[in-house]
């Protein structure tokens, strides 16, 4: 055998070893939505009796679909977690991905310095804190909860800090501090410069941070639960909370709101997937 | 190219987000009021009910008001901890018109915000009603009482003859009737629930309420002067303890057994006896039920005043806002609701039949559908109650439902519980009622 | 344009930063310090009155044995969770950018469990470690076997699996991004500069992701002292409140116990252990960044 064929059986061993490795922990990972799948075609007594059974005793059944639909007005709270969840991500990404810029080219002034420092420590704020004084603030003084807006202001303020620190580490590492220069010798203002330059350059974190926050809005319910009481602008999370109790919940009709509230957002990484894997400053140096 | 393509994905998002934030806008009903409160008018209030299993029933039966009266009722829900969340409620100044609450929380929220109920007609019907301070502040909802849960077909399955009850007097006798399913096949005819309000709440709670005077007793623990294991009725509730977890179905997993394995053993016959109570009836219904099942006091070897009572009263107490937050119209709305659940045709029909409750009230006449309170109420009405004892600390379930739990699983000895008991009330501060 | 003095730069500091900061500073900060004031009262969530104590509070968090003890399996919980969440994140994140065939579909199945939230997680991971688990067991060995459940050390171990299930493919998303970044041309540079793949990854593509690592760490160090709802939906505490973790503690002692002001006192005391611990390794992560 030749040192070239030694080499490529061994690439070839090599990759065979991976996609095990890889076959085996994806297995791992996907068993619980497996077991989800599985579960959401039976009733409860079957998911209690014989959760690994691919049909339960009393048959395969789709009711616990349009009985979750009805009981969460599923059309409508639907229509709401896409408006909050899509106008919270954007205004998150916009409005972070500018501050972590600003912080990090004046990394040597103190103040920019501090509010960074002060944005990384609050991350750390368990929110259960700070329920109760956020709605004595903005409930009890200002009496602007139940509504979409303050919820949407809510979120973007909950997670710009993490947004910001994701940004910060991106524009630091990745971003040439040369092609800026460029552009405001070429007679850029520094705003253009961040529109033109750096914010198209951050694709992959803006990506990341797109599915990760969209996620994180999608599923919540302290945050919405505080803040939206009137049930015309509840969302998903809220809605499906009457499944719950504290003698019993009905498993079978909270899967099944999980298997539709899901798919949103597979598809919304499905597709975001492109700009995480498009690569950055490759392109931009080369061209 | 690729650049460009960006920008226009960009703007064509950013537009989007636009026509969205005026939608939300529009559709959102804005920031009324900031609340949930009521309109203020009387014409519209909510309504926190605890209890999640009958949520849709509550929303219906809200609907049948407002086509009545005119005046809607919005019912909400929380799987939050309801003093989480009604304190979030109290926080941002809009509390709900009428609060389903537990009976302890009357004498702390009720009594810092409930308004007074004393002149309501619905007072006169029951036995039930909390006041504190010469106010009536509670409204009862049902009556919920514990003891142990008997499957009857389970029993007439196994042995062949019909069971009754009230042949079950003594702990000596249950042990009996528990080596006879055994003998004829019944490998383990008993089942405990884990949780720490079953243990804690529910079973070693007698321990305080069977006795002549629970409050005396409860402050002897404080000054640690009570001494447990000189105690007849301590010792005689966990001596049928003990034969509970001799015979448990789920031995091997303790106080780790899964509440719904051990309501479908109960619900499809597959063991005969389990400590609980009225409330597990729809947990019940959504296996394969195979009843009926009935409910027993706890059998002891101890005769006493208590024996052959359950143990039990009135429970989830509805009080009415009565804060500045709620204005009087509403609070009166609130109020005429509460009247209107307990004397109209469609309020008891609605406890008694469609949630199949034990109703505290003496007017309801209505069957109770339930099969645990159908026997509770035959106890109800010949007086045999022994009432809830409701001023414990507010810790005390979850730090001695540890405790029962280590008794549950053989991690500590009868004495080391008692200790533990003991020790937990003197160090802590007595609630004040 | 003079661009070092003050005015210039507050200007510039408002219209990029302006809007995240005052959103961040309404939302986080001005509920932060109210609650900051609420520690020195013995308000109990509810009632009108909050009447000051002084640091009685902090007194007390500090006398709780329950809460330091609770602190303490935080702690052991978050040191093992972190080092397996990063581990195996960094290592899926190189297997799914590698190459090999299939690999979005790789991402997205390893991404999956963040789409189940709360309790269902609980749910589901209790089914396993309650029944199937147990099921195995007792066709092992031949009779009934307790579960991992119901043992102190077993709860832990399926606490810190659990986590690391659902955070690793999180975190992998961001060593993706890092991997991603890093441009192709570095390491083809590298590789004709006699590098083996080994050495390229060790020389070049690990130290320009170091903004990742700091991240991705900071991320599952904050997540970890925090943790509440998988502990809840899994645990509850049991068995005997032996895998109640610190964030536990603070919400039963605010809600259940009803004594807010001491609950958000303990609570702002792990604040602080989590926000030394955090910011320390930022800092020290930080420093050794290679600048683009």
């Amino acid at each position: 055998m030749t040192q070239n064929e030694k080499a490529a059986a061994a690439k070839k061993r090599n990759h065979a070893i991976m996609i095990t490795v890889l076959i085996l922990l994806f297995l791992f990972f996907i068993m619980p939505f497996i077991l989800v799948l599985i579960n959401v075609f039976k009733d409860k007594a079957d998911i209690v009796t014989s959760p690994l059974a691919l049909i339960g005793a009393h048959g395969f059944t789709l009711k616990n679909f349009p009985e979750a639909m009805a009981k969460m007005d599923f059309f409508n709270v639907f229509k709401n977690s896409l408006i909050i969840t899509i106008c919270s991500t954007i205004l998150t990404i916009l409005v972070s991905a500018m501050t972590s810029f600003v912080i990090v080219r004046n990394g040597k002034w103190k103040m920019c310095t501090a509010v960074f420092a002060l944005m990384v420590a609050s991350m750390v704020i368990p929110f259960q804190v700070l329920m109760v004084p956020l709605v004595s603030v903005y409930g009890g003084i200002f009496g602007i909860l139940n509504s979409r807006i303050t919820l949407i202001f809510m979120h973007v303020g909950f997670s710009v800090s993490m947004a910001t620190f994701m940004f910060h580490g991106a524009i630091h590492t990745n971003i040439p501090l040369e092609l800026e220069e460029a552009a405001l010798i070429d007679g850029c203002t520094r705003w253009q410069t961040f529109w033109k330059i750096v914010f198209p350059l951050l694709k992959p974190t803006i990506a990341t941070v797109a599915i990760i926050d969209a996620m994180a809005f999608w599923n919540d319910y302290l945050l919405p639960s505080l803040v939206l009481t009137d049930k015309a602008i509840y969302t998903i999370p809220i809605a499906t909370q009457q499944f719950y109790g504290t003698y019993s919940t009905d498993i079978g009709l909270v899967m099944a709101a999980l298997v539709l509230a899901m798919l949103p957002i597979l598809i919304l990484y499905l597709f975001l997937q492109k700009y995480i894997v498009a690569g950055v400053t490759s392109g931009a140096v080369k061209g | 190219m690729k650049k460009s393509n960006f920008k226009k994905m960009l703007v064509l998002v950013l537009s989007f987000a636009m026509v969205l934030a005026f939608t939300a806008c529009g559709g959102g009903g804005g920031g009324d009021e900031g609340g949930s409160g009521g309109s203020g008018d009387g014409k519209s209030i909510t309504l926190f009910n605890s209890k999640s299993e009958i949520q849709e029933d509550f929303e219906n039966l809200a609907k049948v008001y407002e086509e009545q009266t005119g005046v809607h009722v919005e019912v909400y829900y929380s799987q939050d901890t309801v003093s989480a969340h009604l304190a979030t409620k109290y926080a941002s100044k809009a509390p709900y018109t009428i609060n389903m609450v537990d009976a302890k929380d009357i004498y702390s929220l009720g009594k810092q915000y409930g308004a007074d109920m004393s002149d309501m007609a619905w007072v006169g019907d029951t036995d039930y009603a909390i006041s504190v301070d010469d106010k009536v502040l509670g409204f009862p909802t049902c009556i919920e009482c514990r003891g142990i849960l008997y499957n009857e077909a389970a029993i007439k399955g196994a042995l062949g003859e019909d069971f009754d009850p009230a042949s079950i007097k003594t702990l000596d006798d249950f042990k009996a009737m528990c080596d006879k399913l055994v003998a004829a096949g019944m490998d383990a005819p008993t089942a405990i629930l884990g949780p720490d309000w079953s243990l804690a709440a529910h079973y070693l709670q007698q321990v305080y309420e069977e006795r002549e005077d629970p409050e005396a007793f409860v402050q002897s623990l404080y000054k640690g002067e009570a001494d447990l294991m000189s105690d007849a009725k301590f010792n005689a509730l966990m001596d049928t303890f003990d034969v509970l977890k001799e015979y448990n179905q789920f031995k091997t997993q303790g106080s780790n057994a899964e509440d719904e394995l051990v309501h479908q053993a109960m619900s499809e016959g597959k063991d005969a006896f389990q400590f609980g109570g009225c409330w597990e009836w729809n947990d019940l219904l959504t296996y394969d039920y195979n009843g009926p099942v009935g409910i027993m006091p706890v059998p002891q070897n101890l005769e006493d005043d208590y024996t052959g009572k359950l143990v039990g009263g009135g429970a989830k107490y509805f009080y009415v806002d009565g804060s500045e937050y709620t204005s009087e119209a509403d609070q009166e709305a609130g109020k005429a609701f509460l009247e209107w659940l307990a004397s109209s045709d469609e309020g008891k029909t609605f406890v008694s039949d469609t949630c199949g409750m034990v109703s505290p009230f003496k007017s309801n006449t209505v069957p109770c559908t339930n099969d645990i309170g159908k026997v509770v109420k035959e106890y109800v009405d010949a007086g045999l109650l022994v009432p809830n004892y409701d001023y414990d600390p507010d810790d005390h379930y979850s730090k001695l439902g540890i405790e029962m739990k280590k008794y549950l699983d053989n991690a500590c000895t009868r004495e080391e519980l008692a200790k533990a008991i003991q020790d937990y009330w003197a160090s802590t501060t007595p609630v004040e009622h | 344009m003079k661009r070092n003095t003050l005015s210039y730069k507050v200007k510039q500091y408002l219209m990029f930063g302006g809007v995240g900061t005052a959103l961040f500073c309404a939302v986080v900060i001005v509920p932060f310090i109210y609650g900051i004031y609420l520690t020195f009262t013995s308000w109990d969530g509810v009632s009108p009155n909050k009447p000051f104590v002084g640091i009685a509070n902090y007194v007390a968090a500090f006398a709780d044995h329950d809460y330091w003890l609770a602190m303490g399996r935080t702690v052991i919980y978050s040191v093992f969770s972190v080092v397996l969440i990063n581990v195996l994140a960094f290592a899926l994140a190189y297997l799914v950018t590698s190459g090999v065939k299939g690999q979005n579909f790789f991402r997205a199945g390893f991404f999956i469990p963040n789409l189940i939230g709360g309790i269902v997680l609980g749910y589901v991971w209790k089914f396993v470690f309650n029944r199937a688990f147990v099921a195995i067991g007792t066709a092992i060995a031949g009779h009934d076997v307790p579960s991992l459940l119901a043992s102190p050390n077993g709860a832990m171990f399926c606490l810190i699996l659990a986590s690391v299930w659902q955070y690793a493919g999180y975190m992998m998303l961001i060593y993706v991004a890092g991997f991603m970044s890093v441009s192709d041309s570095l390491k083809e540079a590298a590789m004709i500069d006699g590098c083996t793949p080994s050495q390229a990854m060790r020389n070049v593509t690990i130290p320009l992701m170091r903004s990742s690592f700091v991240q991705c760490i900071f991320l599952s160090i904050t997540r970890c002292f925090v943790v509440y709802d998988v502990n809840l939906s899994l645990t509850k505490g049991d068995p005997y409140g032996q895998s109640i973790m610190a964030a536990m503690h603070v919400y039963n002692t605010a809600f259940t116990y009803k004594n807010y002001g001491m609950g958000q006192a303990e609570a702002l005391i792990l604040f602080i252990v989590c926000a030394v611990i955090g910011i320390t390794q930022v800092m020290v992560g930080k420093k050794g960044e290679v600048e683009a």
